[in-house]
């Protein structure tokens, strides 16, 4: 295998052309993040130059874990990513299925289906604010009719709320992890469901032991892409309901974003989002621990 | 061929180029202004204004930033701009509630040689005070806004009422006329979505029970006071419970105008601003049927309205200062106060144009604002507005949203952490 080794000028091309890639990966996506971190050990408040920017160690953190609205926010977020990525994966999954029958306008179907992921996030936001609305929103109209005494404000209750954010989330992405299953999907061959069914094998039994064992690889990709995602909402929530109402759907994302640019408090804000960081990189190490690194090299049996 | 080199050239040149994106350019050329706002209403406003004023001052230009049009998205983005010593600003738009902290943060420029006490006396005295942080000014005032009350006029006629004086007056017309109306109109409309206007809305009632946010000297929170705690009361039993809908918990100022403007509520608050809408015919469904009030009191209280509006003030870091103030100048002249008050119809931050012939004349409703305005109060003064901002939207929205919440135990919370801000910033 000797003659494949690259050799020198091919090498120095490879580094040439990283090189450039790497230096902006540092500086754009590490470099922010170690800088966040070493904020996050300070006491900085913006219309507070007056008291420094004094090194504090973990005192942001330790707020943080004591602040009652910041524990709220985690559990809230916690609550999002939970509901919203199982409803994306599962109704992903079912279109996804769908979608991998032939039938006349399949191609149609598939490009309305990613629809809303395709809308940016800002305008599907205030869509939903419109139908929501109390008054002359949609969803009050189809439910109620013309009982306009018993129009419910959507946006206005706690519960209600979560779940029109969680909703918003779900119609908008569940189209994301339905192309990623699909892809799955597309993989198995054909003789094998058809074989499958000569043997006498029913569609649930050539689903249950043919073609979910075959896609839980991109199962678990759609997964953790969700997850991760999931973590970072921020845009449905702050056109939607600004972290109301009563703090219901206060993320962390978004209360930290208030903490560092609202209220500029530029430690404690940084605290938050090292804190979101964290959760991400706990959550995706647990997954690779668990399904990925078995799934991801496709040997799922 | 494409060589090596070359190939590594381009990449580190696309690196550069990414990265100096990021700088931006500075055209630092000195007779050049640069005017930061906020989007107004008709967009078109600041360029209008920076026309005149290079037609006045050759050779004088003003380069335009126009920002977002929601208060608190435009304060993220000029407050990064100054935290960033931005050579970018010179003069900026400033909400009333933002000079004590920018002030306190060393962003914008003492103005008192040009303010003296004979120019203060031009302007309004609450729009003065919001402009003034520990003894120095900070702004001149550009255009004010103070909360208000609209009615329906062919309602409260028809059923024979009188304007209402009082928040229990105000509840039981509003009953009274909807018991008696089509199924589906509200009695009371506002802001009560978490977010600033519902520290307005709340703060009016609060002001108008009796209490206040701070104590003297702004030294310590009172939100957890007898009056205060009757007002949020108030609120959350008679208002949100009572006779406005529950959807005014997701209302801000446009979602509530429209119920008013289509002829679903009896009243409403809102701030000047509604008063041009709600009498267009091609807007409002009400034209010519509503009033405009100073908002109730409570039977032992004071009618109060929060004030709003916008005040001109010079970044720390710009390296012209002298050309800066000659545009706020012209801003805030009679001038270009009138201009605005004739062509945009906001209420002129300057008191004589409140007897001006040709303002009234295009406004006569202007000459009712002026005594709204002369009670208008400004939210707490402090550097850390913005953090008690979001500890009292946090704490009146669980306070009203939820029928059996523990208001006393709820208030004590908040109060505390204000009161922990405070400490934070000296107790100033």
């Amino acid at each position: 295998m000797a003659g494949l080794a690259p050799r020198r000028g091919e090498r120095l091309l490879a580094w040439g052309l990283l090189l450039p890639c790497l230096a902006a990966v540092c500086a754009f996506a590490f470099w922010p993040i170690v800088y966040s971190f070493v904020l996050s050990l300070h006491r900085i408040v913006l219309s507070l130059p007056g008291l420094g920017e004094p090194f504090v160690g973990l005192e942001n953190y330790a707020q943080l874990l004591g602040e009652p609205t910041a524990r709220a926010s985690a559990a809230t977020t916690l609550i999002f990513v939970a509901v919203s990525t199982l409803l994306e994966v599962g109704l992903g999954t079912l279109m996804a299925l769908a979608l991998d029958k032939s039938f006349r306008g399949r191609g149609l179907v598939r490009a309305a289906v990613l629809v809303p992921w395709a809308i940016p996030t800002v305008v599907a936001s205030q869509m939903w604010r419109f139908i929501l609305n109390d008054r002359y929103g949609l969803l009050n109209w189809l439910v109620f009719g013309d009982q306009v005494g018993a129009y419910r404000a959507w946006l206005a209750e706690p519960g209600w709320a979560l779940a029109a954010v969680i909703g918003a989330d779900v119609w908008k992405t569940s189209a994301f992890a339905a192309l990623i299953v699909l892809a799955g999907l597309q993989t198995i061959p054909r003789e094998l469901n058809e074989a499958a069914a000569l043997d006498g094998a029913g569609p649930w039994q050539r689903f249950r032991h043919l073609t979910l064992p075959l896609v839980l690889p991109a199962l678990a990709v759609a997964l953790v892409f969700r997850t991760m995602d999931a973590f970072r909402v921020f845009d449905l929530v702050f056109v939607m309901t600004q972290g109301g109402p009563a703090d219901a759907t206060n993320v962390l994302q978004f209360y930290g974003y208030k903490k560092m640019f609202a209220e500029g408090f530029l430690g404690y804000g940084s605290a938050v989002s090292v804190m979101v960081f964290v959760m991400v990189l706990a959550v995706s190490l647990i997954y690779l621990r668990l399904v990925g690194r078995r799934l991801l090299r496709g040997d799922a049996r | 061929m494409v060589t090596l080199r070359s190939i590594v050239l381009l990449g580190l040149a696309a690196l550069l180029a990414v990265a100096g994106a990021g700088c931006g350019q500075t055209d630092d050329a000195p007779d050049t202004i640069r005017l930061v706002a906020w989007k107004f209403n008709n967009p078109g406003l600041w360029r209008r204004l920076a026309n005149r004023f290079e037609q006045a001052h050759p050779p004088l230009k003003v380069a335009l930033e126009i920002g977002p049009h929601s208060s608190t998205a435009y304060h993220d983005l000029l407050s990064q701009k100054l935290k960033n010593r931005s050579s970018e600003v010179d003069v900026f738009l400033m909400d009333v509630v933002w000079p004590p902290e920018f002030a306190s943060a060393g962003w914008a420029l003492p103005l008192d040689q040009v303010m003296g006490p004979e120019r203060q006396k031009i302007f309004i005295p609450a729009a003065l005070q919001a402009a003034t942080w520990q003894g120095q000014v900070y702004a001149a005032p550009l255009y004010l806004n103070a909360g208000v009350l609209y009615y329906r006029r062919d309602l409260l006629e028809a059923h024979g009422l009188p304007v209402p004086q009082t928040w229990p007056q105000l509840v039981s017309q509003a009953k009274q006329i909807t018991a008696r109306q089509k199924s589906g109109l509200a009695g009371y409309s506002g802001q009560f979505k978490q977010y600033e206007g519902l520290v307005c809305n709340m703060l009016e009632l609060v002001w108008a029970a009796g209490g206040h946010v701070l104590g003297p000297q702004g030294k310590r929170c009172l939100l957890g006071e007898p009056p205060a705690l009757k007002a949020v009361r108030f609120a959350r039993d008679a208002l949100i419970g009572g006779v406005a809908p529950r959807g005014v918990l997701a209302y801000q100022e446009p979602e509530s105008l429209s119920l008013f403007a289509q002829g679903g509520a009896v009243f409403l608050r809102n701030w000047f601003y509604a008063w041009p809408i709600l009498n267009d015919p091609q807007r409002s469904k009400v034209a010519g049927q509503v009033g405009l009030a100073p908002l109730p009191r409570f039977p032992d209280g004071q009618s109060a309205s929060c004030l709003g509006g916008w005040l001109v003030g010079i970044s720390a870091y710009s390296s012209k200062p002298d050309k800066a103030l000659e545009l706020v100048n012209f801003l805030t002249s009679e001038a270009a106060q009138r201009s605005l008050a004739l062509e945009e119809g906001v209420a002129p931050a300057r008191r004589a144009l409140y007897q001006d012939p040709a303002v009234l004349k295009a406004h006569p409703h202007f000459a009712r604002l002026l005594p709204i305005l002369n009670q208008a109060r400004t939210r707490p003064r402090t550097p850390l507005y913005p953090a008690v901002s979001q500890v009292m939207q946090g704490y009146f929205h669980r306070a009203i949203s939820k029928t059996d919440s523990d208001l006393p135990a709820l208030a004590e919370g908040a109060a505390q952490d204000v009161d922990r801000l405070l400490g934070l910033a000296g107790g100033n």
